[in-house]
């Protein structure tokens, strides 16, 4: 035979049914037998695992994180002091920058191999709770280190899963310096959403050719549901996203306005507007001195007065009749259901945000602490972009509404309405087209969740 | 021939052609050189090149480390992923361009399919395998593969130059008594050197780029890659653009470096070693 | 230099001789054993776990629930992304595949001559591929493409009006196209290989019978080279189809999904969505139309690829 020849794809897949019914099998079983295997991450004596007692003996845990690098240096200071002050006490630390922690997570959760802590972010914690990955961290005392009321608001289903480490909140980031030269009106403070619009096209109008007031923000879900929310609209999604709320009234007007500036090219034009990416030097939006607005957090107005520094101020997202924007803790620490030292992984991350010692060492590296004792301690060594950070929860925490997460199977949904909406921007989806389509999508994942 | 007499019009040609494929490249020399503020102005080169850039990025603050050891453990993986990919995937190779066995055929569209299934439905079974055998946060599952074979790709491509090869070598080896294995040490092996320098440099490159299983098998950042070490520097908010830039422009360096050393014994296959036939 | 003229006897005696020994079988096991062994034990589990994965609803976090032929009917019954991403894919694959093989063989052609500086010239034209999916590339593409960026300098010159190449979504697609075509360097390098293989021998007599140069490439060079063009056309076809990276890093898949491509699709539902099992079921569609494929390719091979193992060849 000269030739090898590509017979047997038939014969192969044939091959491979049989394997694989044999695989399928064992696949269910795996889920009993694996609680009790051990994660492979740490390198404990199966003995030791964990019981119920509170006095937490000194172990090895592993934690993982993202973030800059600042926070990762002050992070491993952190963990340092606390194996001072608990001898014995050792980590097994994992940091990753945003994306590709993302990326692992979900593998991990796969291989029953997360970290005993890790650090939770508000647009993913449902998911990750939902699928009973993360321990209830009700019976952690956090009288005197956090508000009450902040405690109940985070609550899932009536349970703590992520001790709240700092304050965050949603405003808009306008570019003070370039709007006072030109003579244009800065915005105020508790702005409407008309007034918005309006003054998207007035300050259009006083500023130098090839420059925007605002963004066209068409293809930005969150932006959307502060406006039906802020009209007295419920949230996109409710009961754990059972409830898909979609109202067609409020996204009508919220779009047709921005169609308006669209029309009045009082927004860049559509080409202009996808290919901006925030935080980038030369495609943020801001940054790059085409638009004078871009909604920020406190998290993230930092980093872009890094990029333009001395020129940005902030004010709140606009509001309507209900309120407008949030103001919430929206990074959290949690301990992970596999976790074979859960009571000492509860110890640390409850240390975390009590002790001053660690208070000091993170510093503002995960945003302005949650614990007032700690913050008061460190307002004096505010930077600008701290200053900044704080400014937009200062501005926005009397308006504000909760925040309202991507529900557990919403992803889709979320990425589906950029898409669509940017039919609508680059005119070739009507506005009704695009409800249609993105509410009957919603459903069906409501539908789907119950 | 007078192909090797140097000719104007063709350097030019080159050259030109050369510096349109390299101008983008310029373009990164110049912004790994900037500040952030400066990175929206359309100047190719900075007013004040900032070579801290280059000084603080080797430094990697996160870590211990510097960038010094995150290229020794790199390159510590490439040596052990270029011999075994080099190594077996001529072996197996050799078997499926020269012999003949019972579902061949079979074992090579087997082959082929294992190249067509997009590899991010089988990373995290795999990742649950390794994970299994307590592999996890080393070189093991990154390096292992490549002692299998190398890979599709690879063998797939020494196939196709091995048949190219003239039958009439082999033949006349074995009527000097050469086994199986004499044919492929020395005659099949000496002949394939262009298609293994090849292997030797793809192996090198895209090892080095494959950051997906890096992210997912190394976790302590004293096992950190280059490539691992340079994602740190793109967060959500907050990314440091001249040093990343900086460290990206480097780590494409000792590709660079492989590549030049390399690339000559393209030049000396078989062509000037001539077949003696 | 007739080594071209492979008679057919001398390739039943090498098979005659190593089935005398009876150790036929033996030998090609021995030599495939590498690969083999690593197939059945890293390989064969994961893939057969894929299949199995794509009957069911798994999201990864939780253990899989069997859901039977759901996602496959999902796909073909109620899903715009996916016809979406297999219309810029058959896109991508269409045009990039031969627009890269040409332009590398072309240029393979240049790099191939003994000259002085040639190590430099080739080492220049390989670097974009070297920078691979670096984020840079995303940067530079961007600085490229945009609206304020190089390309639209350029046109200005000429008085044309450009526009937002990158993030227009009648044009995005092509930007991603043209990148994969800059980074041929891969292609190329395999190119430069399988010319340095062909015997000099060859062109030098024909030389002697004074044959044009083109009619040189085409007699000698091509039919020669032809192996290694078909692994660049299979494999071509292969990578292509499940072109990931620029599209995640440099557009991400937008606008308007505008580069929403087949594996970036499968990417972002098996990560971002959690929706491993569709993914699969996905990947699975994909290995089926891409092995079609690749046995019509096989198929066709017959009649334009010439190894020396057969005998003869094109004259």
């Amino acid at each position: 035979m000269k030739r090898i020849r590509f017979k047997g794809l038939g014969i192969l897949s044939i091959a491979l049914m049989v394997v694989l019914s044999a695989c399928g099998g064992n696949n269910n079983n795996n889920k009993a037998s694996e609680s009790s295997a051990p994660a492979s991450s740490s390198t404990p004596k199966a003995s030791e695992s964990a019981s119920p007692s509170a006095d937490a003996k000194p172990v090895e845990l592993s934690i993982m994180w993202w973030g800059p690098d600042a926070r990762h240096e002050a992070t491993l200071k952190a963990l340092d002091i606390y194996s001072q002050q608990h001898p014995g006490a050792k980590f097994k630390p994992e940091y990753l920058a945003w994306d590709a922690f993302w990326q692992k997570l979900p593998t991990l959760a796969a291989s029953k191999s997360m970290t005993d802590v890790l650090q939770m972010d508000a647009a993913y914690i449902q998911e990750y709770v939902s699928k009973g990955l993360l321990e209830d961290l009700s019976d952690i005392d956090l009288t005197g280190l956090v508000d009450p009321a902040v405690v109940e608001n985070l609550k899932i289903d009536g349970k703590l899963y992520g001790i709240p480490l700092s304050q965050n909140a949603q405003g808009v980031a306008f570019n003070k310096a370039e709007l006072e030269a030109a003579g244009v009106d800065l915005p105020q403070k508790d702005w409407t959403w008309d007034q918005y619009f309006e003054w998207g096209k007035s300050a259009k109008a006083k500023l130098p050719e090839g420059k925007y007031a605002v963004n066209d923000t068409s293809n930005l879900w969150d932006w959307y549901q502060w406006y039906q929310t802020g009209n007295g609209g419920k949230p996109l999604m409710t009961d754990g996203g059972k409830t898909f709320n979609f109202d067609k009234d409020l996204f009508v007007k919220y779009h047709s306005a921005l169609a308006d500036l669209r029309a009045a090219k009082a927004v860049p034009p559509a080409d202009q507007q996808t290919a901006f990416l925030e935080n980038d030097p030369a495609g943020d939006p801001m940054a790059s001195g085409v638009v004078m607005t871009r909604g920020a957090t406190t998290g993230s107005v930092g980093a872009l007065e890094q990029l333009m520094p001395g020129k940005v101020d902030v004010v709140n997202i606009p509001v309507g009749s209900a309120g407008g924007g949030w103001a919430q803790s929206t990074i959290f620490l949690s301990v992970s259901t596999h976790s074979k030292y859960k009571d000492q992984a509860k110890a640390f991350v409850e240390w975390f945000i009590t002790d001053p010692q660690a208070g000091e060492a993170l510093g503002l590296t995960r945003g302005i602490p949650i614990n007032p004792e700690i913050y008061k301690a460190l307002e004096p060594t505010l930077e600008q972009k701290d200053k900044l950070g704080k400014k937009v929860y200062d501005i926005s925490v009397d308006k504000a509404l909760p925040f309202y997460p991507i529900a557990a199977g919403y992803t889709e949904w979320v990425d589906t309405y950029k898409a669509t909406m940017e039919g609508v921007m680059f005119g070739k989806t009507s506005i009704e087209d695009a409800y249609d389509k993105l509410n009957k999508l919603g459903q069906d994942i409501a539908a789907k969740t119950k | 021939m007078n192909a090797l007499r140097p000719r104007w019009s063709r350097h030019l040609a080159l050259i030109v052609f050369s510096l349109l494929m390299v101008y983008p490249i310029i373009w990164w020399l110049g912004a790994s050189l900037k500040t952030a503020p400066e990175m929206n102005l359309p100047t190719i080169w900075p007013s004040t090149p900032i070579w801290e850039n280059y000084s603080a990025g080797w430094d990697f603050s996160p870590s211990p480390h510097t960038f010094a050891h995150f290229y020794a453990n790199t390159l510590l993986m490439e040596v052990g992923n270029v011999i075994g990919g080099v190594v077996t995937a001529a072996i197996v190779a050799f078997g499926f361009a020269r012999l003949k066995f019972k579902f061949r055929g079979f074992w090579f569209s087997i082959l082929l399919m294992t190249l067509m299934l997009p590899g991010q439905v089988t990373i995290v079974p795999q990742y649950i395998l390794f994970n299994r055998f307590e592999f996890t946060d080393s070189y093991v599952p990154l390096i292992l593969p490549h002692f299998f074979g190398g890979g599709a790709f690879f063998i797939f491509l020494l196939v196709q130059f091995i048949r190219g090869i003239p039958k009439d070598l082999d033949e006349a080896a074995t009527i000097d008594g050469a086994s199986v294995y004499g044919i492929f040490l020395r005659i099949i092996f000496p002949l394939i050197k262009p298609a293994l320098v090849t292997v030797a440099i793809f192996t090198f490159i895209w090892s080095w780029d494959d950051f997906f299983s890096q992210v997912l098998y190394l976790s302590s950042v004293d096992k950190f890659t280059v490539g691992l070490a340079l994602r740190m520097y793109i967060d959500q908010f907050e990314v440091q653009w001249g040093q990343m830039l900086a460290m990206a422009l480097l780590s494409v360096l000792p590709s660079a470096v492989i590549f030049f050393l390399a690339q000559k014994h393209f030049v000396e296959g078989i062509a000037t070693t001539g077949i003696k036939g | 230099m007739n080594t071209k003229v492979a008679t057919t006897s001398t390739r039943r005696t090498l098979f005659r001789i190593s089935r005398k020994s009876g150790e036929s079988n033996l030998h090609g096991y021995l030599f495939i054993s590498p690969w083999l062994i690593g197939f059945l034990l890293l390989t064969l589990w994961p893939i057969a776990q894929s299949f199995y994965l794509s009957f069911t609803d798994y999201s990864l976090l939780a253990s899989p629930v069997w859901t039977g032929m759901d996602n496959y009917k999902r796909m073909f019954f109620d899903d715009a992304d996916f016809v979406q991403s297999l219309k810029v894919t058959f896109t991508f694959v269409l045009v990039s595949v031969p627009l890269k093989l040409f332009f590398s063989l072309m240029v393979a052609q240049l790099l191939s001559k003994s000259m002085k500086g040639m190590s430099l010239y080739r080492t220049m034209v390989y670097f974009p591929s070297l920078i691979g999916g670096s984020i840079a590339v995303s940067i530079l593409w961007r600085n490229m493409f945009g609206v304020d960026g190089y390309i639209n300098k350029v046109l200005a010159v000429f008085g044309i009006e450009g526009r937002g190449w990158i993030s227009d979504p009648d044009s995005a697609l092509w930007t991603l196209i043209l990148l994969n075509v800059w980074q041929f360097g891969s292609t190329m390098v395999i190119f430069l290989a399988g010319l340095k293989q062909i015997p000099q021998e060859l062109y030098e007599s024909a030389s002697v019978d004074g044959a044009a140069r083109w009619r040189k490439f085409y007699h000698i060079t091509l039919p020669m080279l032809s192996p290694v063009m078909f692994f660049n056309l299979v494999l071509g076809v292969i990578g292509s189809f499940q072109m990931f990276t620029a599209a995640l890093i440099v557009t991400r898949g937008g606008p308007m999904h505008a580069t929403y491509t087949y594996a970036l699709f499968l990417f972002e539902k098996a990560f971002k969505h959690f929706q491993m099992g569709y993914a699969s079921a996905l990947a699975w569609v994909l290995l089926l139309m891409v092995a079609l494929i690749t046995v019509l390719n096989f198929y066709v091979s017959r009649f334009w690829v010439f190894y020396e193992t057969d005998g003869g060849g094109r004259k």
